[in-house]
């Protein structure tokens, strides 16, 4: 199933836009969220074939938002992959734990734009 | 002239050498006297011829020298009885009894507390002497817990048994006193030790900046150590680690501030590299050759500043102990083609020709791709600094039993022997390289703590003048396969870690 729809949830303005605009110049239909608890809200009212979640957001953590979605056993979205993007340092345990529950975690200062079209694209 | 026969000087001998000659001069002194008063006695007009007067003469001689002898004799009695007490604190046999200083008359005249004080200095420094490294005397051990070096004595079982105040131990919950330093591996000190017990009679080593602590926590010390190993010895090793915070701990601090100051640079770091490669992108086509020249400036620049960054994070998480890397099976050339564009990218803007041969018949390395990419980053970025224009940069690769390794060789100003030893230290850079060229110093020592931590090793090979080769290896994948299954493709089998490495609790927020 190729990706055609993907949410993305960052509350950095540049960055948000600098992922948003080459993703849409490439053909993807994006949806853009700054905040987590409209980041979730959008999560859970449309299927999306991708999520592009940040950790550090206002209103809802990252983590909170993939519990959300993927904590407790259960997968209230099966059929969309997560990408886990940040310049958060967080601790080793945490990290592994979300790298269990996502389709890639990446740091955000080493992905340009093009990396990022190239990961998507692999994501079938 | 007859060389006279000496035999050792005894303390005993003097006192009667001395009496003989204290009486003879009495005498003497005696018979000049008598000599004088006679003399006057005839010059005053005394028949000399006289029987009476020579009685009389020789009485008084006789009375005198009777009266003097025995006056010199009792005045020299304590010089016999130091002497006698002298003989007896050196342990030379003697048939004389010492003189007991709790004799009355001893109290009487004022001499007890001569002989007390003697007898009792001679048995505390007696003390000393006969001491065989059981346990410091009171003053010693006052001593030693007054220095400000750190000491520890390990007898042959490895245990300690001999700490001073400042030594960096601590108890175990067991009671178990145990050393409380983090070498820059683990175990570091016990694998030294073990190693001399195999193989050694005498030995030294040295080590620099050793923490007590991890950086970040409270008291933190950090030491040069000096350890000796003397086999057989009842203090098998004795480890001496003077304390150098004052000198080191600033530059901790800077690297500890620097870090959390990086860490906020990664935010504008992304936008810059971003917006670089959408411009890139986008702009593609309208822009001219000597303007696409100046967009790669910017990209070599800012992905350079990205791996000053990551170098800087990665050596606080070492020191912090929080650096893991997670291995998988890869190949070198799969780690190095995720840099490759970067790496040209870099040498052709700055004039160098980087040239790689990596073999496709290399056998999978464990690897964890993104901190390796780092090591071989670091090593052609510096092969690129410390190299001319238009030098050309080798990268190769070889197996090397069940290791596979890489080779970055250039023909730049190289480095005289002297310098190579502290390479790879942290915050080190040889003297010329402060003066011509830029850099933190932190590069080669992440790179060998990655590859260390990968479990393979980092080396050069340098010749002033004429360049250098950095070499590392990392085992590969087969060879250490079976330890990564059993620990879940972290690396702490192989690198022997124990635990404790990782702590759990987040260093930066935001």
């Amino acid at each position: 199933m190729a990706i055609r729809s993907i949410l993305c949830i960052e509350d950095d303005r540049f960055i948000g836009e600098m992922y948003v605009r080459s993703l849409r110049r490439e053909g993807y239909d994006v949806d853009w969220m700054v905040d987590g608890s409209d980041g979730l809200v959008a999560a859970r009212n449309k299927v999306y074939d991708l999520i592009l979640l940040d950790i550090m957001l206002p209103e809802k953590r990252g983590s909170e938002i993939l519990h959300a979605l993927r904590g407790n056993g259960k997968n209230l979205i099966p059929n969309t992959k997560i990408i886990v993007m940040t310049n958060f340092d967080q601790d080793v345990e945490s990290r592994l734990a979300m790298e269990h529950d996502v389709d890639a975690y990446l740091i955000k200062a080493e992905i340009t734009p093009r990396k990022l079209l190239e990961i998507v694209a692999k994501l079938q | 002239m007859a060389v006279k026969k000496s035999s050792n000087p005894m303390i005993k001998h003097y006192w009667p050498r001395y009496r003989r000659k204290a009486v003879i001069l009495t005498i003497a002194m005696q018979f000049i006297l008598t000599a004088f008063v006679g003399g006057a006695i005839i010059i005053a007009g005394f028949d000399s011829t006289s029987f009476e007067f020579w009685i009389v003469l020789l009485a008084i001689i006789a009375a005198s020298l009777g009266l003097n002898v025995f006056l010199i004799l009792s005045l020299l009695t304590p010089l016999r009885d130091l002497t006698a007490a002298l003989t007896h604190v050196a342990g030379e046999p003697s048939t004389v009894i010492p003189p007991n200083p709790n004799a009355p008359y001893f109290e009487k005249d004022g001499f007890k507390p001569l002989l007390q004080y003697l007898y009792a200095s001679a048995a505390s420094a007696g003390e000393v002497t006969d001491t065989k490294g059981e346990a410091p005397t009171e003053a010693l051990s006052r001593a030693l817990n007054q220095t400000s070096a750190g000491i520890v004595v390990l007898d042959a079982e490895g245990a300690i048994i001999y700490a001073n105040k400042k030594a960096p131990i601590s108890t175990e919950m067991d009671g178990k006193i145990k050393l409380d330093l983090l070498f820059a591996r683990e175990n570091e000190f016990e694998t030294w030790v073990a190693n001399c017990r195999a193989n050694a009679v005498h030995a030294e080593k040295t080590w620099q900046r050793v923490a007590d602590k991890i950086v970040g926590e409270e008291g933190r010390r950090i030491f040069d150590i000096a350890a000796t190993y003397e086999k057989g010895s009842a203090a098998e090793v004795v480890l001496v680690a003077l304390d150098q915070t004052t000198s080191y701990q600033p530059e901790d601090d800077e690297l500890d501030f620097i870090a959390f100051a990086a860490h906020e640079l990664r935010g504008p770091i992304t936008v810059i590299r971003g917006y670089l490669d959408v411009l890139a992108m986008e702009a593609s086509d309208n822009i001219t050759p000597d303007q696409d020249e100046l967009l790669k400036r910017l990209v070599v620049s800012s992905n350079r500043l990205s791996g000053y960054i990551n170098n800087i994070l990665n050596a606080s998480r070492f020191d912090r102990r929080h650096l893991r890397v997670h291995l998988a099976e890869d190949t070198l050339a799969g780690v190095y083609e995720t840099i490759n564009d970067d790496m040209q990218l870099r040498a052709s803007s700055q004039n160098r020709l980087l040239t790689v041969s990596i073999p496709d018949d290399l056998p999978p390395i464990a690897a964890d791709r993104s901190s390796l990419s780092e090591v071989m980053g670091n090593l052609i970025d510096n092969a690129i600094k410390y190299s001319n224009e238009g030098g050309t940069i080798k990268v190769m690769a070889v197996q090397d039993g069940s290791y596979v390794k890489m080779l970055v060789e250039d023909h730049g100003i190289g480095m005289p022997s002297s310098v190579i030893g502290n390479l790879f230290h942290k915050f080190y850079r040889s003297h010329r390289s402060r003066e011509t060229v830029g850099g933190t110093g932190i590069g080669l020592y992440i790179s060998k703590a990655i590859v260390e931590s990968h479990g393979g090793t980092i080396g050069v090979k340098s010749i002033e003048g004429e360049g250098s080769i950095f070499t590392f290896t990392v085992p590969t994948y087969e060879s250490v396969k079976d330890k990564l299954q059993a620990n879940d493709f972290t690396n702490t089998g192989l690198i022997n870690n124990g635990s404790g490495w990782i702590k759990n609790h987040s260093m930066y927020k935001g």
